[in-house]
């Protein structure tokens, strides 16, 4: 099985290598890098050239790690147990209708390969990461009401992504695969941005990288990535907008430059400039 | 197979253990290193797992596999790739006629080394090599014409930027010269740091709970609710930047700072100068007060951590007019409000840049603090027992033979 990339998304080369390797050595791939690099995007293309199903689990910073495995409905069953079931056709002496699964859970009992994102591990606090390292090493984990272990019958593909926010345990660490992705040159944001939109004219592509690529350096606080800078193009697009944009003069800059502070810091150095 | 080389990687400060190696060993099995790049790509995945390795591991798989002298890329000319494993290989095939004599005219460089990879990747084993595959002494030139070419991937266009190319860029320098050994270990440690409480909305349902009032109710189902435990730790750090004495101690200060601040969601920092009179500042230049009395009012279960070196004149602590500011109003001694802060709380400690050793040495005003504050120092020890103090609000028990302050 050999992820080549698909026709929305530019795969660098090394990163398609990557994500061969790690599957070939069912190894967990944890992808860092600036947001707006396409790391969950890179689990979504995965799944679609793969054909295979993708289960996502975004994280938050209140999950245990245990609820992306199973969840046992206590409130549910207390009910059923006082109420009757009625038409649901649950047994109330049965724990089995009364768990349900979650991402990693129904990755893991599927049939068929799938995908499984951990989307911003680094939200979750150190003890759920500790909580998933078992998970993640054995392709198993234990529903504790019961003491029952469920076993992956097919490893999954997974992706975690981590902004970096904050540090992943040494641990952690050691059980994945870390690739950094690195902001993509100028050459392969030109690819990029023949795959979202190729009737793009290329002088406003120059200018319009050229501008791009100058705002990155000017040490904003969130320097405007491929999101910002596909979205900016689209607009561009849209408005019909005549090469060459100048710096001094920049239309819908919002979409470029998200913070004020990093707003007010763009016009002020303009009227140094001037 | 490779074994230096993951000395190498060793040496370089990239934490590898056996469990990789086997790992890589595994790998290699599957056939999953056909060529350089693969290997490179392959190797990197398996034992480097934190960006600011990147650098140290690309300078060792350089050095090892492609002939680069202590950590510098050579410019790769024709001239550079004799080596004797090559070199034998060429001979040998020649011998044995499987490369026609005119293959050193036909064949490019790269396409030869790539055939030299394929078999030494066959035959693993018998791999007779010197240190590196590819050498950059000797002088005599295999490839054919172009005599000026610049730099060469270790075979054509066919994949990737190939690993020599990653490497030239040396794209992650950066992130090698920011880190420290240190800077790891500590933030296991802070990592320590919480303070679990109940906290949130009633969401959790207290199982034990729910069937002792569901049978005290006659069967009759209650449910009880609780609050879930979160980590809420909220953290104030006073930080003495100012005066000659501290600055020795400057770096240190901000890598721990640093850290501290990336760790904790929940941060407020403020600065002083030696002592504390009457307020702290919110900016670096002390221009904008932050009073003590408005301190003193924060949730008492709130952890501060006072980084400073405690050295200064004993007035300054002591006197009620001894505030550095010749223009400060004040008139209660330095040591009150620290007292008053200590008091509030529970949960405080005092890092001290200065090592324990040299404490009794250095001023008698460490010994003074150290009796309001827990002192401990800047080593990665001292922080783990300043953590200690602050989860427990109680002294941690002291390893034998270490010293109290000031005996």
């Amino acid at each position: 099985m050999q992820f080549l990339g698909t026709d929305k998304y530019y795969l660098n080369p090394e990163l398609k290598e990557i994500v061969n390797i790690s599957t070939a050595m069912e190894k967990p791939l944890l992808v860092t890098g600036e947001a707006g690099t396409g790391k969950t995007q890179l689990a979504f293309e995965i799944a679609r050239a793969l054909d295979l199903t993708l289960e996502e689990a975004r994280c938050k910073s209140t999950f245990k790690g245990e609820e992306l495995c199973y969840v046992y409905d206590t409130v549910l069953r207390l009910n059923d147990s006082r109420f009757g079931t009625g038409e649901s056709g649950r047994d109330v002496n049965d724990i089995w209708d009364y768990l349900g699964f979650g991402p990693i859970g129904r990755a893991l009992l599927a049939e068929d390969r799938r995908v499984l994102l951990l989307d911003e591990i680094d939200k979750t606090d150190s003890d759920t990461q500790d909580n998933l390292l078992d998970v993640l090493e054995d392709a198993s984990f234990i529903i504790r009401e019961i003491n029952h272990k469920v076993k992956a019958k097919r490893m999954p593909i997974t992706i975690i992504t981590s902004n970096a926010k904050r540090e992943l345990s040494d641990p952690f660490l050691r059980r994945c695969y870390c690739h950094h992705i690195p902001f993509p040159s100028m050459e392969e944001m030109t690819e990029i941005i023949r795959l979202h939109y190729p009737e793009i004219s290329a002088p406003l592509m120059d200018s319009a990288l050229a501008i791009f690529y100058h705002l990155r350096q000017q040490g904003f606080e969130k320097p405007p990535a491929t999101a910002e800078l596909l979205d900016w193009l689209g607009a561009l697009q849209l408005d019909d907008a005549k090469p060459p944009i100048t710096p001094d003069k920049i239309p819908f800059l919002g979409t470029l430059l998200k913070r004020t502070q990093d707003l007010l810091q763009h016009k002020g150095v303009k009227r140094e400039n001037v | 197979m490779f074994l230096p080389f993951f000395y190498q990687l060793r040496d370089q400060g990239i934490p590898i253990s056996l469990r990789h190696v086997l790992e890589f060993y595994q790998a290699m099995e599957k056939g999953l290193a056909l060529d350089l790049d693969r290997l490179f790509i392959l190797m990197r995945l398996i034992f480097v797992k934190k960006v600011e390795h990147f650098d140290g591991f690309e300078q060792a798989f350089a050095a090892y596999f492609l002939g680069a002298e202590g950590g510098e890329l050579p410019k790769f000319s024709q001239q550079a790739w004799e080596e004797k494993a090559f070199r034998r290989w060429l001979e040998e095939e020649m011998a044995k006629g499987s490369l026609p004599d005119d293959s050193l005219e036909r064949l490019s460089l790269p396409e030869l080394l790539q055939r030299f990879w394929d078999v030494v990747m066959e035959q693993r084993g018998k791999h007779r090599g010197g240190h590196t595959w590819v050498g950059t002494d000797g002088t005599s030139a295999f490839g054919h014409s172009g005599a000026d070419r610049e730099g060469i991937r270790v075979h054509g266009d066919s994949l990737h930027g190939s690993a020599l190319k990653v490497i030239e860029s040396r794209r992650y320098v950066d992130y090698a010269t920011s880190a420290t050994l240190r800077a790891e270990n500590l933030r296991q440690v802070l990592a320590a740091l919480k303070h679990m409480a109940p906290a949130g909305p009633l969401t959790e349902l207290d199982v034990d709970e729910t069937i002792d009032r569901s049978c005290r109710n006659g069967g009759e189902i209650e449910l009880v609710f609780k609050r879930e435990l979160r980590d809420r730790i909220q953290v104030i750090v006073l930080l003495d930047n100012g005066g000659a004495s501290m600055r020795p101690y400057l770096d240190l200060v901000k890598l721990v700072f640093g850290l501290m601040r990336d760790h904790f969601k929940d941060l407020d920092y403020y600065y002083f100068h030696n002592c504390v009179y009457g307020c702290v500042y919110s900016d670096q230049k002390r221009l904008t007060p932050y009073f003590i009395h408005h301190l003193v009012r924060r949730d008492p279960e709130t952890r501060v951590i006072i980084i400073g070196d405690a050295n200064m004149a004993p007035t300054e602590l002591m006197l009620s007019n001894g505030a550095m500011d010749y223009f400060s109003k004040i008139r209660v001694p330095g040591r009150d409000w620290l007292v008053q802060i200590r008091n509030h709380f529970a949960h405080s400690v005092w890092l001290n840049p200065i090592p324990r050793s040299r404490w009794p040495r250095e001023s008698q005003t460490i010994y003074q603090i150290g009796e309001i504050f827990p002192m401990e120092d800047l080593t990665l020890t001292g922080i783990r027992r300043g953590v200690e103090w602050l989860n427990s609000g109680a002294p941690p028990k002291r390893a034998r033979g270490q010293l109290a302050v000031g005996s």
